[in-house]
Parts: C-alpha cells; sequence; structure tokens
C-alpha cells in the first residue's frame, strides 16, 4: 500500500467553536492504483488532501490517527522531512488554472523556482541551463509543443488549458509517486477538460504513478480511477472498486449521488416531450439574424471589433424549454443579455409576443413578461437584505400595499418550497441552493411568462441541481411558463430541454429537438462537444458520437 | 451522525451551523486588543465631554475667571494639572475641551458625511456626465490644501467655532465621496443590482437600499477614523488662533497658549496635549478595530 490513511480525525477552530471536520476516514491507495474521492460542497475532500500533503491551515488540528506513507506515519515525521516530501513523494495539480500563477512573473520563472528550491531542500546543486533543460522535457511531457515560447509568456497570455497543462507540469517536476488532482478541469470546458484528463491518464499509466483524484464530477471519476471512496460530512460513507460503486451503490446517499447525474444515452435519459404548435402560432420569442459587435476604441490605436453574436437566428414557442448551449465566449450569454433587453442588438430584431425587444427601461410591457436567473445565486442576492426585503421589490413595483405583498411573499415561498420561516433570513444564511430558490421566487413574483436560465445549477452540486431542476419543471407546468435555458452542461440538457441549439464563437451551428441533436448529430462542433462529455458507464461511452483526432484538433484552442 | 441511516437526513443534511454574521464580527472585534482598548477610550472620552460639570473640580474656570494669586501653579492636590497663566485649573479647562473637540467633531462630520456619501452614490450609480462632473469637483477640492483654505475662510470670516467648522466641512466630505464613490462602483456591478432593476425597482430604492447598506461598514470606519483626524485638525486650527474665542477652552487654544511658558511651565501644555494624543489614539483604534470586525477596505 503506498499510501494508507487510518482512522484519521481533524478538527478545526474558528471564532472560538471547535468544528470536527473529519470523522474518522480511511482511505488506501495501492502502488500504482487510481483513487477517486468524491463529495459535494464541504464533504471534507479537500481537507483530506491537505492533510497528507501537509498544507492545513493553522486552525486545523489532527486529532487522532494516522497517514501512513510507504508504511512510515507521515504524521510523525519532522517538519523538514515532511517538507522534502513535498513535490517528491506526492505532488498536487491545483484547480484553478488562473489564480495559482502570479500574474507579474513568466511561466518559466514560476517552474525554475519551484524546481530550485526543490533541489535545494533535496541536497542537489543544479544549475539554470540544467533546470531549463528539465522543464521543457516535463512541458513536453504535459503536450506543450514549443516549450521555449510557453516558458517565456506571462500567466495571462496562455489559455485556460494550457495554463492547465502547466499546472500538471509543476506537479510532475520531481516524478512524485503519488498525483493528486483537486477537480482538475473544473474551470474549463468540457472539450478541454476531456483533454486533460486523458493527459493525466496518460501520464499516470507512463509513468508508473498513484493518482489520487479529487472530484465532484462522476464522470469524471469513471475515466481516472479504480477506486472510488464517497465521502459526506468528513465521513467516508461508501468505498470499493467503481464497477460496483456505480452500478449498485449500497448506501442511500450514494444511490441518491448516483441517481442525479443526469444520463446523456439509455433508459435513464427523461425525454421531454415536444410543445404542440398550433397552426399559424406565432412563437413567443422570435431571433431574427441578430448579430452584437463590441467596438473598442484605443488611443492611438484606432478602432477593434469583436463580433460576440453573428448572424443568430431561432424561435422560442410558449410553453418550450428552448437551451441555447455553448462554451465558454461561445456568445450565449450575450445573446441572453440582448433578449432580457439589458443590451441592443448591432443588427438583426428579437421580437417577444409580437413587440420588438427595446432596452429594458424603456419598455414596461415587456419587463414583466420576461424576468432572469442567474448563474451564481451568492452574486444574485443582496448581502444586506432579507428575504423578504428581496422578494418585496417586484412586489412594490407591481403597486401591492404591505398586506398583499405579505400574502404574496408566503404564497411565493410556498412555491419554490421554503419553509415561511425563512423570510427573516439573509442570503449568508441559506445555502446555494435554498439562494437559488429564493432567486427563483424573485423570478416568478411579477408573474413572468418567459424566464431565461442562466446557467442556473452550474454552481450548485448534483443532488441540489436534481431538486432545483425539478422545481423548475413544476413551475413550468403549474404557471405555463416558457424557459430559455442557457448551459454548457449538454448532459442536463438532454434531460431538461426539449429542443437545443448549439452556439460556437458567436455562430449558431447546429438546432433541433434533443433528440435529434443527441442521436444524430451533423456538425463537427457537436459531435465533438457531447464525445468529450464524461458519462458515468460504459454503455454511454459507446454510444457517443465517433470523432476523430483531426476533426477534435480543429475546435481546440 | 451515521452514514447508514441518513436516506432521510438526505435531503435535510444535518451540515455545519452557520454562524451569523454578527456573531462573527463580534467575535474578531472583542479578541483584538487595540479595538477594545479604542472602544474604552472613546467611550471614556464621550462620558467626560457629557458630565464635564459633574467631573470637572473647578467648573466656573472655564469662564474668564481671573485668580493672579493661583498663577502658574504646579500640579499639587489642590490643582492636579497645575493652573495657567491667570489662575485656571488646567484639569477643569481640558476636561470642558473634550466638549469642543467633540462638537467640532459632531458638527463637521454630521454634514459632511452623508454629503460625501450621496454624492458618492450618485457619482457611482449613475454614470456618464454626472459622475464626470462630481468626480472631477471633488478631485479639484482634494488638491487644495486645508489649513491654506481654512486660514483663508478664517481671514475673510470672523475666527470663530462655526466658522473653523464650516471651512473644515467644506473640505471633509470629499474623502468619503470618494470611498463611497468606489464601493458604489463595485456594488452597482453586481447582479443583484441589476436583478433589482430588473423587477422594476426605482433609482431612489437602488441607491439607497440596495447600495447603502453594502456601503455602511465603510464609512463607519472611515468616520471613526476621519473623527481623530477632525480633532486634530482643529486643534490645529486654534493652535494658529482661528479656532474658539477666548475664554471657552479648547484643547488647541490650551496648548498655544501654554507654549509661551515652555519649557519652565511645562504642565501648561501637558494635560491639554495628552488629551488630543488620547482623544486621537482612541478613535484610531477604534476605527483600525471596526476595519477588522466588518472586514472591509476604508
Amino acid at each position: 500500500m503506498l499510501l494508507d490513511v487510518k482512522d484519521l480525525n481533524l478538527s478545526f477552530r474558528t471564532y472560538g467553536q471547535t468544528r470536527h471536520i473529519l470523522k474518522g476516514v480511511n482511505l488506501q491507495i495501492p502502488e500504482g492504483g487510481r483513487v477517486a474521492l468524491i463529495g459535494e460542497t464541504g464533504s471534507g475532500k479537500s481537507v483530506t488532501s491537505k492533510a497528507i500533503l501537509g498544507t492545513l491551515p493553522d486552525t486545523a488540528r489532527i486529532t487522532s490517527g494516522q497517514i501512513l506513507f510507504d508504511s512510515e506515519d507521515i504524521l510523525q515525521k519532522k517538519a523538514e522531512a515532511r517538507e522534502k516530501m513535498k513535490g517528491t513523494a506526492f505532488s498536487i495539480i491545483m484547480q484553478d488554472p488562473l489564480s495559482s500563477f502570479n500574474p507579474v512573473f513568466r511561466i518559466g520563472q514560476h517552474l525554475e523556482d519551484v524546481l530550485r528550491y526543490a533541489d535545494i531542500r533535496l541536497g542537489e546543486v543544479t544549475n539554470h541551463e540544467d533546470r531549463i533543460r528539465r522543464i521543457d522535457e516535463v512541458l513536453q511531457m504535459v503536450q506543450l509543443g514549443d516549450p521555449e515560447r510557453v516558458r517565456k509568456a506571462y500567466p495571462a497570455q496562455l489559455s485556460g488549458g494550457m495554463r492547465q497543462r502547466v499546472l500538471i507540469a509543476l506537479a510532475l517536476l520531481h516524478q512524485p509517486r503519488l498525483l493528486i488532482a483537486d477537480e482538475p478541469g473544473t474551470a474549463l470546458d468540457v472539450t478541454i477538460q476531456d483533454e486533460i484528463l486523458n493527459l493525466i491518464n496518460r501520464l499516470v499509466d507512463e509513468n508508473g504513478l498513484s493518482l489520487l483524484m479529487i472530484t465532484h464530477n462522476l464522470g469524471v471519476v469513471r475515466q481516472t480511477a479504480d477506486d472510488v471512496y464517497v465521502m459526506r460530512f468528513g465521513e467516508i460513507v461508501e468505498h470499493g472498486p467503481i464497477g460496483s460503486i456505480f452500478r449498485a451503490p449500497k448506501q442511500a446517499y450514494t444511490q441518491q449521488l448516483v441517481e442525479a447525474i443526469p444520463a446523456l444515452y439509455g433508459e435513464r435519459v427523461k425525454e421531454q416531450p415536444q410543445v404542440e404548435v398550433l397552426e399559424g402560432e406565432k412563437p413567443v420569442i422570435e431571433v431574427e439574424d441578430v448579430s452584437k459587435i463590441f467596438e473598442s476604441r484605443r488611443f492611438l490605436r484606432g478602432k477593434s471589433e469583436f463580433k460576440a453574436v453573428q448572424n443568430v437566428s431561432f424561435d422560442v414557442f410558449r410553453g418550450e424549454v428552448f437551451g441555447l448551449a455553448g462554451e465558454s465566449g461561445s456568445g450565449k450569454t450575450t445573446m441572453a443579455r440582448m433578449i432580457m433587453g439589458i443590451m441592443e442588438a448591432s443588427t438583426g430584431s428579437i421580437t417577444i409576443d409580437g413587440h420588438t425587444r427595446g432596452l429594458w427601461n424603456k419598455d414596461k410591457d415587456l419587463r414583466k413578461k420576461i424576468q432572469i436567473i442567474y448563474q451564481n445565486p451568492g452574486t444574485s442576492l443582496n448581502p444586506k437584505r432579507t428575504v423578504r426585503q428581496t422578494l418585496s421589490v417586484p412586489l412594490k413595483a407591481l403597486g401591492y400595499d404591505a398586506q398583499k405583498i405579505d400574502a404574496r411573499i408566503r404564497e411565493l415561498l410556498n412555491y419554490v418550497e421554503l419553509p415561511e420561516h425563512y423570510m427573516s433570513a439573509y442570503a449568508h444564511e441559506l445555502s446555494g441552493g435554498q439562494k437559488q430558490r429564493v432567486a427563483i421566487a424573485r423570478a416568478i413574483a411579477a408573474e413572468p411568462e418567459i424566464i431565461i436560465l442562466d446557467e442556473p445549477t452550474s454552481a450548485l452540486d448534483v443532488s441540489v441541481q436534481a431538486s432545483v431542476i425539478k422545481l423548475l419543471q413544476r413551475l413550468r407546468d403549474e404557471l405555463g411558463l416558457t424557459y430559455l435555458f442557457i448551459s454548457h452542461d449538454l448532459s442536463l440538457m438532454r434531460n431538461f430541454c426539449s429542443r437545443i441549439a448549439i452556439m460556437r464563437k458567436g455562430q449558431l451551428v447546429e438546432q433541433g429537438t434533443v433528440r435529434d441533436v443527441f442521436e444524430n448529430p451533423k456538425h463537427d462542433y457537436t459531435r465533438t462537444l457531447i464525445s468529450a462529455i464524461p458519462v458515468m458507464t460504459e454503455e454511454e461511452e459507446q454510444q457517443k458520437p465517433e470523432v476523430s483526432a483531426e476533426v477534435r484538433a480543429q475546435f481546440l484552442v | 451522525m451515521s452514514a447508514v441511516s441518513s436516506s432521510s437526513a438526505a435531503l435535510q443534511p444535518a451540515a455545519p451551523k452557520v454562524l451569523s454574521a454578527r456573531y462573527m464580527a463580534w467575535y474578531r472585534f472583542s479578541r483584538n486588543p487595540a479595538a477594545v482598548i479604542g472602544a474604552f477610550i472613546v467611550t471614556s472620552v464621550i462620558l467626560i465631554a457629557v458630565f464635564a460639570p459633574l467631573i470637572a473640580p473647578y467648573a466656573e474656570h472655564v469662564g474668564s475667571v481671573v485668580n493672579f494669586r493661583a498663577r502658574h501653579l504646579p500640579p499639587d492636590l489642590e490643582y492636579l494639572a497645575g493652573t495657567d497663566k491667570v489662575g485656571r485649573d488646567i484639569l477643569s479647562r481640558t476636561i470642558f475641551g473634550f466638549r469642543i473637540s467633540l462638537l467640532l467633531v459632531i458638527g463637521v462630520l454630521g454634514v459632511s458625511v452623508p454629503i460625501g456619501t450621496i454624492l458618492g452614490l450618485v457619482s457611482g450609480y449613475a454614470g456618464g456626465m454626472t459622475e464626470r462632473v462630481i468626480t472631477g469637483l471633488t478631485n479639484i477640492m482634494l488638491a487644495l490644501p486645508p489649513l491654506v483654505m481654512a486660514l483663508a475662510i478664517g481671514n475673510v470670516l470672523e475666527p470663530n467655532l462655526t466658522n473653523a467648522m464650516i471651512s473644515v466641512t467644506l473640505l471633509w466630505w470629499t474623502w468619503h465621496a470618494r470611498l463611497v464613490y468606489r464601493v458604489t462602483r463595485t456594488v452597482a456591478s453586481e447582479d443583484y443590482i441589476e436583478a433589482a432593476r430588473l423587477s422594476g425597482a426605482s433609482h431612489m430604492h437602488i441607491l439607497f437600499r440596495e447600495i447603502l447598506p453594502n456601503c455602511v461598514a465603510v464609512i463607519s470606519v472611515k468616520t471613526t477614523l476621519d473623527a481623530a483626524y477632525v480633532i486634530l485638525f482643529g486643534a490645529s486650527l486654534s493652535f494658529l488662533g482661528l479656532g474658539v474665542k477666548p475664554p471657552t477652552p479648547d484643547l488647541g487654544s490650551m496648548v498655544a497658549d501654554g507654549r509661551q511658558y515652555l519649557p519652565d511651565m511645562w504642565w501648561g501644555v501637558l494635560t491639554p496635549g495628552f488629551a488630543i494624543f488620547y482623544a486621537t489614539l482612541g478613535f484610531n483604534l477604534l476605527g483600525d478595530g471596526l476595519r477588522d470586525m466588518f472586514d472591509v477596505e476604508a
């Protein structure tokens, strides 16, 4: 056994209160094994990895247990000896490719510093040329073709995928025996994330490393691990080989977690019915040949243009859930903001329920008809206002009196399944899912007909996501809403939308019913996108469209 | 909670309790000795000022009492801080001096903070021409040397407490306008402001109900720190003869008076000088403590 965590108990002391964070955690990683640690926000998975690495904050205290590495308890080792293990015995691939670099230093500087100090710790003498040679080797290992250009670049000059590769290189500089990956690629687009996971897999295979993959994405787990540990509130709930955990989870929590994952293919897909469109019925949202061009004028440099949206047309009919899918920079959010009336289209026209869309503040009738739910409920609720105050804003605008407002707020909380006593709560007292429910209540307060959902669940855990999606579906049926759902999560869209449009770099590449698009994708980009989605089962994997390496390469930035 | 029996608990997780923001803020404040000392000093200054007539051993010495037999007496049991050039008790006059200092603080900040806050809110939220005019005006005012301005105003008008207050106020709002402007710009770009706008909230509602509450922490920290500067600035003005008129006891003019008899009659400047230091230190410590407590930059 390479790593053996035995009955680890850990507590944090903050604000004069002790919290028991890890409760008897047992975890084993065999030599050359690939182990995944999965769990939702606050389950303690990152704390576990920090305990192994020895990077816990000062407020944490390990109360009992052992961490055996090569049968030696590293918790008993002196600080100096533990320091030496960092980067050589184990190293970590960081989650956030941008904030892990200091923006004022070149990439080469970052890598060389790490290497030099690790060498000093190990008592090796190396010179600059030697280090550069080793850095170039590692950069080539992570498939960065032109190491010299990468070394000379500043972090901001590299794409997200390249930065993630550099982070992997950073972890590999000293050939560690255990690689810990903390949500690698989560912040990246699905096509790039897929590449990164393949790369990690290959590196682990070729170099005989052991891997501890920390993630909340069960699809990622299937691709990169053999053993799975499921964690919840600081306890290991269940563990076992991947096949048995995914196919026959024993614990209720694991079952719930597995069920909450939207399926891409197969029987578990929840097919959404197509909306019947009557003869001559007008679409409720008509987007015709819309473009949005951002111009920026720079001093002494003339004008530069950026086409965020180019000649996009689509129709949404009453009662539909229309999905607008795309990766970052595809123009889907710009499109949504134009439909919302927050931005004006440069050319083309947007018609909502027969009215031409103008800017929102000049268009009082449309304002009531259409509402938006934001991606991050943490920033879409004012931290200084209670739920009651937040919900009363749209009601006051409708001219309700105090009594009517109070009754309506109770009704709204009922709709979103929140107990009435939350009226006096502030945003920080609510969980992510509860906050999003308040945001939903605010959006439906003025009885709109259309709601734009801007990635409403991407900041939430999967099990919470499942319940929020269920709520949205219920509200659509009860209140007769039409949804425009914007997301990059195609497996969720497969189960939630009736029709879907795929955008890339401002252009609409394909649209159709979800069934058609997923079972018979026509555009190469759609195929690439679908094939990159991490799925839970081998059967689903096989039903994904086949994409050749050349086609895929063409869509990777 | 055992993991096995969690099927019903799965929907209502027994997640760790969320600490209230008020508890965390109070915890940060009470664990900060400097902040607690600051709060103690400020409270004591306020109490001394309010109850001055009860505390001062010779309350009548505030007026134009002359007792030449007792002039320039060093500190002893009868006059704990000694007497000044006309034989008045320096301790009593210092105690009353706090009143003038606090009056100045209340007068100056009571007017300049609301003005600065409103201008900052409006310029940060409205943008466009309004923003340019207000920030431009703020920058011009900030470029004027405050002491020179105060001297000019004091010379044109009559030098007294009201005019001193006016001249300080005229310059002071700029700092608050700038600070609130900066915070407003950040807050105004948040999703929740857009959401409120799309819900049909009026501009007044957004400014005062949505944005202002998010500025309160910063404003209160800045105001507390400012109280210290206003006391110092007021003392400087009186030292230069632009403050209150004699015989009203003012810390700055008491130092100015005592200065003439230095170094032999050192007690003349010691007590009022220490009083200025004490009050300034108190407000500074309290402000720093509040800054840590609210976790803001001001």
